[in-house]
């Protein structure tokens, strides 16, 4: 189990949590090659399907990033997305899904750094937390 | 408060519904009543939009029966403003789910008379139909005998909304032995108004009811909370969750019964899950095998994140079953949790706005995780 590296999902907002990666890469801050980065246009758009479908097939974790609460570019997105992924985290719980490995943050687009902590955060996070129950059986 | 009356029954219970309903019709209270019918076919009840009082003979609103959930057809009558009056009669989940339709602008419910009946649980159709032949007084029988209430689906043997919510006005079981009575309780403004029209002198709830009431929920409790932990032990992890849907045949019977799974075109038959032979082929070549029809767990998790805070705990997907998956119990244990977190509950109130879609700087602020 020791080489165990997790594998994460990232559903990032445009705006501000992708340029926050833009800007991590740019200042030279190393991410974590766990990431797996979809670029989204906004967090609001994270349909529900994305994120069951990312830990029905085997992610470790899902990492959502949005602008910071008042900062979305389409206003509101960002607590849309909120609303819906607490419900979301609260679903897979009783199925046995650690909340933790659905992570919701929000980094701003200056916050390059923020973003790299945030995602060895994550991979030590989920590396504690061990594979996804879902890497030991076949789900259909 | 004067919102209550006592109508005799005098043995036949589902006529002196059936009267009531007739004259609200003949006294031009309503254009239109949607109650639960036999059909002159089968025994089974049908919600039936009625005009002519004179047409009513198979009105069975008491039966201990419901083929579906008939918040769907009641929101296919009152879709939009008709100029009509319309009642609907239905059992609590059936109000519970017809509000949530008109919170998600499936209808409105702003000139309909609500008629609840408090209910003691429905049969299988197939129950239903194999026992009405054995009893055929069984509307009468039904809340004495326990061997006949054994019947009804597990569902509604733990089923806490026994009382509809948000009724004009509630047809009162509980507390009166059918055979000799029914209650009459108004619950709005309309509802006095209607008992009035009606030419019903209304006095208190007499004080012993709400003691039954209040018995009946504590063990109804008691049997949800015992169904719930049994159930959250074969959910998780979800490799035992597996073992309950291994069966599934991706009919989506459930989807279909689902009175408040309300997309006109459900994502499960579009082609974003109409998969090209390349997606299928890849699965099987990077997990070894794949299921056909795949997506059967995304499925019901996909269902469940879209209205589980809405689940009013009908059962009717589990009836519907073909493969016998409890369905509603993994549903109600799940949106159980949901609704707790939501600090929502489907059906409670018109104005009660759904969790998903009110939102706030400060909700989001707050999170860490």
């Amino acid at each position: 189990m020791n080489d165990y590296e997790p594998k994460i999902i990232a559903l990032v907002c445009n705006w501000c949590t992708y340029t926050a990666a833009d800007l991590a890469g740019t200042s030279r801050l190393a991410d974590p090659a766990n990431v797996r980065m979809i670029r989204m246009m906004c967090t609001g758009m994270i349909d529900s399907k994305y994120i069951l479908k990312a830990f029905l097939d085997g992610a470790d974790g899902v990492f959502v990033g949005g602008c910071h609460p008042g900062d979305c570019h389409y206003i509101n997105g960002n607590l849309k997305a909120h609303k819906r992924i607490i419900g979301i985290r609260k679903m897979l719980e009783q199925f046995g899904f650690e909340p933790e490995r659905l992570n919701l943050q929000w980094i701003g687009a200056s916050e390059g750094p923020e973003f790299q902590q945030n995602m060895e955060k994550f991979v030590d996070t989920l590396k504690t937390l061990g594979p996804s129950q879902v890497r030991n059986c076949a789900v259909l | 408060m004067s919102n209550y009356t006592t109508l005799k029954t005098n043995a036949d219970p589902t006529n002196t519904v059936r009267s009531l309903l007739q004259k609200m019709l003949s006294r031009d209270l309503v254009d239109s009543v949607m109650v639960a019918a036999k059909t002159p076919y089968s025994a089974l009840p049908m919600p039936t939009l009625f005009s002519d009082p004179a047409k009513m003979d198979g009105v069975d609103p008491l039966a201990p029966v419901a083929p579906f959930n008939a918040a769907r057809q009641a929101a296919a009558v009152l879709k939009h403003q008709t100029g009509k009056r319309v009642a609907v009669v239905l059992r609590p989940c059936e109000m519970r789910a017809l509000v949530e339709l008109a919170k998600l602008n499936q209808c409105r419910l702003d000139d309909v008379v609500k008629v609840g009946i408090e209910c003691m649980g429905r049969m299988e159709n197939a129950v239903y139909l194999e026992q009405t032949k054995r009893h055929p007084g069984m509307v009468v029988t039904f809340d004495q005998d326990e061997q006949l209430q054994s019947l009804v689906c597990p569902t509604c043997r733990s089923c806490e909304h026994f009382q509809p919510k948000g009724a004009d006005v509630v047809l009162c079981i509980i507390g009166n032995p059918v055979s000799e009575s029914i209650g009459l309780c108004a619950e709005t403004e309309m509802g006095v108004t209607l008992l009035e029209q009606l030419g019903q002198d209304c006095g208190p709830e007499p004080d012993q009811r709400q003691q039954l009431v209040d018995q009946l929920l504590l063990e109804r409790r008691e049997q949800r909370k015992r169904l719930f932990q049994e159930t959250s032990l074969k959910i998780k992890p979800i490799e035992k969750l597996q073992h309950l849907l291994a069966n599934c045949l991706n009919c989506y019977n459930c989807r279909v019964a689902c009175p408040v799974c309300y997309c006109k075109e459900c994502v499960f038959v579009t082609d974003v899950f109409a998969h090209e032979p390349e997606v299928l082929l890849r699965r099987a070549q990077k997990r070894g095998m794949v299921k056909l029809p795949a997506d059967t767990t995304m499925f019901h998790l996909t269902r469940l994140a879209h209205m589980s805070h809405a689940c009013v705990e009908c059962g009717h997907c589990s009836s519907v079953c073909p493969s016998d998956i409890p369905v509603a119990d993994i549903f109600r244990t799940v949106s159980a949790e949901v609704q707790e977190l939501y600090a929502y509950e489907p059906g409670r109130d018109i104005s009660e706005p759904i969790p998903v879609l009110i939102f706030e700087e400060r909700e989001a602020k707050e999170t860490k995780n």
